[in-house]
């Protein structure tokens, strides 16, 4: 059931996928087909013997890790806070932005309290690291909202212009981590298809030292 | 859930085995150790606990976080054995210390450590392995692998590659590009984790030449045959490295007599943390397995910690990946055909007579203890799904 000569590599549905998909591109891989609108979830790349899977950006561990994938790309937001036995080999510098804590403009120093946030783990990690106690309390969208509400004191969650923070009255005290997407493989699809792994860890490679040598 | 049901489950990261598997397991577990004794390695057997004080001293910190501790009945502290290699150890100091070398041993069995944070991490792992000791040659290096390859391909596996490494390269490296001691083991972690993103960001904000950065970098791309050798060692100044370079060259070519090395890559950037090695160091992988089904490699060091010191090289094969394997494609024989003997009162005899003539010839055996008559033993034994059913009755003898 293990094809040796096929590679499978997952990727973010939504706004990570156009730039994850152009690194691709420029890296030799024609993958136009996944640009189309469509429901489908699965894509294959005959020339290049690559199947891509379109998943959720939290679920893209879970592929890899299982081995469903070989290879995934996935931010390191994701992979903080799940913890995974994955190898990371490349950052890909897609998506910019940081893992922030931010609380009410004015709110002075966060000792402590009430947090609201995405990443429950990274959260208790971070505050626990900082001898602060902190009641995690975990949401799954519009975070912003928590401190608004008096929900929690302080939220941790993804920065990148820092304009969402400004429309709701919040202001970021702390960075925990600077986020890009990174290239993750499976530890067995790493040995086991070496080849086919280094093949294409050189080629997005590439790209990226050509994309730092002439800034734009 | 309410409190009884609760109480019924067994604890994180532990589990059940129910018939079927249990068996498939147990049968795995035999053809490991009848592969090791055709190569010559005898069986011993170990207690599941043993006094700390044997143990602590030896263990990096990883290690020791991670053991199960309780007291005996005058307050000494016991721990679970959380891997076989320490206890062997202790075992060739003592009981076989007068024994001629090279000594070839062999175990298997249940192995202890608490795994923190993860999910559906096991914390009991069925291992199987064995410890090559007193002779510190490129050849008993090879034999090891050699072995391992052996048992994964006599279990019916079909793809899985064994990368090769050696324990001292990198440290000779980031030795003699002066890498001081603290980010030499920051580095080595991220090696062991294959974390290259958080390599690559502390190796650029060390005070190293430009020259040391990159080669230190094009590690993680060193895989591959023989080729990759060469390039590693125009990579060390001065020949730091030559020597682990050396060895893994002539494990190499020893291999390839085995006809080995198509299961073979190198991989200088191979780590294994949470260990004693000194030498080569290897882990056996399968395609889309997220962890090693094997591993091992030279310990030259620890024996001397319970008595003469003598080289030593092993490795461990956790039986539970493999079997998760081997489930996973279907690879599991199937038990032998089920039969289902039924009798009337008065051929009892005859129908154990006949069971065990069956049992003999390899089969697995029901009796009908009940003693239905035959209609109803011929619809249990359907129920049953058993492939052949017999039925002796008073009259006309046999089924």
């Amino acid at each position: 059931m293990v094809n040796k000569d096929w590679l499978t590599v997952a990727l973010a549905k939504g706004r990570m996928l156009p730039p994850a998909l152009e690194l691709f591109e420029k890296a030799g891989i024609g993958c136009g087909q996944l640009r189309e609108t469509s429901r489908k979830l699965v894509f294959t790349v005959e020339e290049h013997k690559l199947r891509f899977i379109l998943a959720k950006p939290m679920d893209i561990p879970t592929y890899v890790e299982y081995g469903v994938a070989d290879l995934g790309v996935v931010g390191k937001d994701v992979l903080m806070e799940q913890e995974k036995e994955l190898y990371e080999l490349l950052d890909l510098k897609i998506g910019p932005c940081r893992l922030a804590v931010a609380q009410k403009c004015g709110g002075g120093k966060f000792n402590g309290g009430y947090v609201a946030t995405k990443y429950p783990r990274v959260a208790e990690r971070y505050f626990q690291g900082q001898g602060k106690q902190a009641e995690v309390i975990k949401l799954h969208g519009s975070i912003e909202l928590a401190p608004l509400l008096n929900l929690a004191d302080a939220i941790v969650d993804l920065v990148s212009t820092g304009k969402t923070l400004i429309e709701h009255h919040l202001e970021e005290i702390e960075v925990i981590a600077q986020i890009t997407s990174r290239l993750v493989a499976n530890p067995g699809s790493y040995q086991v298809k070496g080849v086919r792994v280094t093949d294409l860890l050189q080629r997005l490679e590439a790209v990226l030292t050509e994309g730092e040598a002439k800034p734009c | 859930m309410n409190e009884k049901l609760r109480r019924l489950l067994t604890p994180e990261g532990v589990r059940d085995l129910l018939p079927e598997l249990a068996g498939q397991k147990r049968e795995l577990e035999k053809r490991i150790q009848a592969s090791f004794s055709r190569w010559g390695y005898g069986e011993v057997s170990t207690p599941a606990f043993e006094y700390s004080a044997n143990f602590v001293d030896e263990m990096k910190a990883e290690l020791t976080d991670k053991l199960y501790r309780f007291l005996d009945e005058r307050g000494r502290t016991l721990v679970l054995r959380p891997d076989f290699t320490l206890p062997l150890a202790r075992v060739v100091a003592t009981h076989l210390a007068a024994s001629p070398l090279p000594l070839r041993l062999c175990y298997g069995g249940d192995i202890y450590r608490y795994a923190h944070g993860q999910q559906g991490k096991q914390r009991v792992v069925t291992q199987a392995g064995v410890e090559l000791i007193g002779s510190g040659c490129a050849g008993a290096d090879a034999e090891v692998i050699a072995l391992a390859v052996d048992v994964l391909l006599e279990l019916g596996l079909a793809e899985f590659t064994f990368c090769l490494g050696h324990a001292g390269f990198l440290e000779r490296m980031l030795t003699a590009y002066g890498v001081a001691a603290a980010e030499r083991e920051t580095i080595k972690f991220y090696f062991n984790n294959k974390d290259f993103v958080a390599l690559k960001m502390l190796v650029q904000s060390l005070a190293l030449s430009e020259k040391a950065k990159e080669a230190i970098l094009r590690v993680p791309g060193l895989r591959g045959g023989k080729e990759i050798l060469a390039e590693a060692a125009g990579l060390v100044p001065g020949g730091a490295a030559d020597e682990p370079l050396r060895l893994l060259a002539e494990v190499w070519e020893v291999l390839a007599d085995y006809g080995a090395t198509k299961f073979i890559t190198l991989d200088l950037g191979l780590v294994r943390m949470l260990d004693y090695y000194t030498g080569m160091v290897f882990e056996g992988y399968t395609g889309g397995l997220g962890y090693a089904l094997c591993g091992g490699g030279r310990y030259d060091q620890l024996l001397g910690h319970f008595g003469p010191q003598r080289p030593a090289v092993g490795f461990a094969i956790n039986v539970d990946h493999v079997l998760k394997v081997l489930q996973r494609g279907r690879e599991l024989p199937a038990g032998s055909a089920l039969a289902f003997v039924g009798y009337g009162k008065a051929q009892r005899a005859a129908a154990f007579a006949k069971a065990a003539l069956l049992r003999q010839a390899g089969e697995r055996v029901l009796v009908d203890v009940e003693e239905r008559p035959q209609e109803a033993a011929l619809a249990e034994g359907e129920r049953l799904g058993a492939a052949k059913v017999v039925y002796l009755d008073g009259r006309a003898g046999n089924g």
